[in-house]
């Protein structure tokens, strides 16, 4: 039992009137993307990743054009030249001073005036050009797993969803099937039917692509669904299509990004795989894995020719990884550890 | 729990039945043919060759066939490898891939758990940054690289380990290294998450008030505990290894399953093809069930859920 104190009259004071104040909201408001670009900043990786991607596209598209040669040019007087930029072939620690591996200038020796940046390649290929022609099937095929993760992925664990029943059920099981399917295998019996190149891996990805997003999206909608304020909507009248578009999908926005996000790194790797193994793009077309996969024939001998490709490769993934966690830190507070 | 498994057991053989129908018509779209030297055959002898192979029969009857012969795991025979059946060829070769995939997979495990927990319980130090980002790094630097790069130190320029070929332990060490990489970075990223879920539970509390020293609480209570989920990743880590084998085994030139499987894609040995993905396919399928039902048996609320469809 707590002994009670007497209270008197005189320890109170009346409280000065602002109630107007009580009620202001004296931060803007923000929406959840302003909220989520807020913490996306904090993380210097995603920072990083972010700037990198940025970097590493404006290269894809601008050095092959503003660049001397074509990714396919041959110039066998120039074969095999170490790389050599400009203003940092003076720093002697940096592998871009024109020299071999015995420490004797190429340029010099055998009198050749152009700088070759990233050097050349046993058939005298820019490895500049060809490095960021290859960058750029890996974007385009970044670019193309999330567009089939957005169209396909969202429309078909929407549709899935949503309307549940006979529907949900048929749709679940032939997922659960292509599910079983190793992804690998469906592109490599693709790639073997149709030529090895850009298409063949485009429609195995088309068709192997959106089976994650596709159970995600399902997942969220089924939890969404029944919520109270679609419920309202629907009172009110709203068709299926505007509860799906107005009321579902902004809410689904964040996981839908975050795998996304996910899927971009591991289409891009999956690229490089394949021509590394020989069974992507082909020569005299030139992608990142095919690169590193020429560079290994001669990596005693012309190191770069492996080095600087497989720097890029591995830059261009880390960074989306990098990005895909900072974003879904960012856009889940929940799943931050 | 025995309806769940039958419904899980359907599944995969239906998964099993198109994979192998599908690459069975994938693979009759496909230009060539068993006859080298086309030209120089005369029509006789293309159709006692064709004859042999059972080529000559149409479609559907070669496709009864296969399914069964299949079923007897009879794959055919390859084209190239002096008509040596395909079954004894991946019996031949599965051995380096399988102690490959073992080692990089028992490896990769101990070290990624370790590492996942050090960074769990040192959570916002350096340490634990040290440990997120040479997690990040080891899932984003491709295999292929990362093999790359240790044959040219290692082997090239330390002269440590041998840079190719598969004649002795010392020969699994690089390639098991490079392979290991992602398991590792996973296995480290999942256990760190967890481990921190864990580690902030009311039952951590209790162990702790309870006086049970740190070491005793962060094995016997949290790792305990934190491990269980890692049984979801062992499907995915199963296709990566498979994966990780086709392209590390190229650079090391070791003579396993994924070689002989690249191999054959560039010599269009379309029997070898085709059973080594049936082959390949089966497994992963073999491992998702396996997963399905440990996960089922360790953690009863999933076998609730799965039981209710």
């Amino acid at each position: 039992m707590m002994t009670e104190k007497q209270l008197s009259p005189e320890l109170f004071e009346l409280a000065t009137e602002r109630q107007g104040d009580m009620e202001k909201i004296n931060r803007p408001s923000l929406t959840f993307f302003q909220d989520a670009w807020i913490r996306l900043r904090k993380n210097k990786g995603a920072v990083f990743g972010l700037v990198m991607i940025i970097i590493i596209t404006l290269m894809a598209i601008f050095a092959p054009i503003l660049s001397n040669h074509t990714y396919k040019e041959q110039n066998l007087k120039h074969a095999k030249l170490p790389p050599r930029i400009p203003v940092l072939e003076n720093i002697d620690w940096l592998p871009f001073n024109g020299k071999d591996m015995n420490g004797i200038n190429v340029y010099e020796k055998r009198g050749v005036k152009e700088y070759y940046w990233f050097g050349t390649d046993d058939l005298g290929r820019d490895l500049w050009t060809r490095t960021w022609y290859g960058a750029r099937i890996s974007l385009y095929i970044g670019v193309l797993a999330a567009a089939i993760d957005l169209l396909i992925g969202i429309a078909y664990g929407g549709i899935s969803g949503f309307y549940g029943g006979r529907v949900d059920n048929v749709m679940q099981r032939i997922i659960e099937v292509l599910v079983g399917i190793p992804n690998l295998i469906v592109v490599i019996l693709f790639i073997l039917v149709f030529e090895p190149g850009i298409i063949s891996i485009t429609v195995a990805m088309v068709i192997t692509g959106w089976v994650t997003m596709a159970r995600i999206v399902r997942g969220q909608i089924l939890k969404l669904k029944n919520m109270e304020y679609v419920l309202a909507a629907r009172t009110l009248g709203a068709s299926d299509s505007r509860i799906i578009a107005k009321h579902l999908l902004p809410n689904v926005v964040g996981p839908i990004i975050i795998t996304t996000m996910f899927t971009i790194p591991s289409a891009i790797f999956t690229e490089a795989f394949l021509s590394f193994i020989g069974l992507g793009i082909r020569p005299p077309q030139a992608s990142l894995g095919s690169l590193v996969n020429d560079g290994y024939k001669s990596i005693q001998t012309f190191p770069h020719l492996m080095m600087i490709p497989a720097f890029v490769i591995s830059l261009l993934i880390l960074s989306f990884n990098l990005l895909a966690d900072g974003l879904r830190d960012a856009l889940d507070p929940k799943m931050r550890k | 729990m025995a309806r769940y498994t039958l419904q899980r057991f359907v599944y995969m053989l239906i998964t099993l039945f198109i994979i192998a129908t599908a690459t069975f018509f994938l693979m009759k779209l496909l230009p060539g043919s068993p006859l080298q030297n086309q030209e120089k055959l005369s029509p006789e002898q293309q159709k006692i060759i064709l004859e042999k192979y059972g080529l000559n029969d149409p479609v559907p009857v070669q496709y009864i066939r296969y399914l069964g012969n299949l079923a007897k795991g009879d794959l055919g025979v390859s084209f190239q490898y002096d008509n040596r059946p395909v079954s004894q060829l991946i019996g031949d070769r599965i051995g380096p891939s399988a102690q490959l995939g073992f080692q990089a997979l028992v490896f990769g495990t101990i070290v990624g758990i370790l590492l996942g927990v050090i960074a769990a319980v040192r959570h916002n130090t350096a340490i634990d940054y040290t440990a997120t980002i040479l997690a990040v790094l080891g899932i984003s630097i491709p295999s292929f690289v990362f093999g790359g790069l240790l044959q040219y130190y290692i082997g090239v320029k330390l002269k440590l380990l041998p840079v190719a070929f598969w004649e002795g332990f010392e020969y699994t060490i690089m390639p098991t290294l490079a392979l290991s990489v992602f398991v590792i970075a996973s296995i480290a990223r999942f256990m760190r998450t967890e481990m921190l879920e864990v580690l902030g539970s009311d039952y951590i509390l209790t162990a702790r008030a309870k006086g049970i020293s740190g070491f005793g609480v962060i094995f016997k209570h949290g790792l305990r505990n934190a491990m269980i989920p890692i049984i979801t990743i062992l499907g995915p880590m199963a296709v990566n290894l498979m994966t990780g084998t086709l392209v590390i085994e190229q650079i090391f030139a070791v003579p396993g399953l994924g070689e002989q499987f690249v191999r054959s894609i560039n010599l269009n040995d379309y029997p070898v093809i085709m059973g080594t993905t049936i082959f390949y396919s089966a497994l992963f399928i073999l491992v998702i069930f396996i997963v399905d039902l440990l996960y089922g048996l360790i953690d009863p609320r999933i076998r609730l859920a799965g039981g209710k469809k």
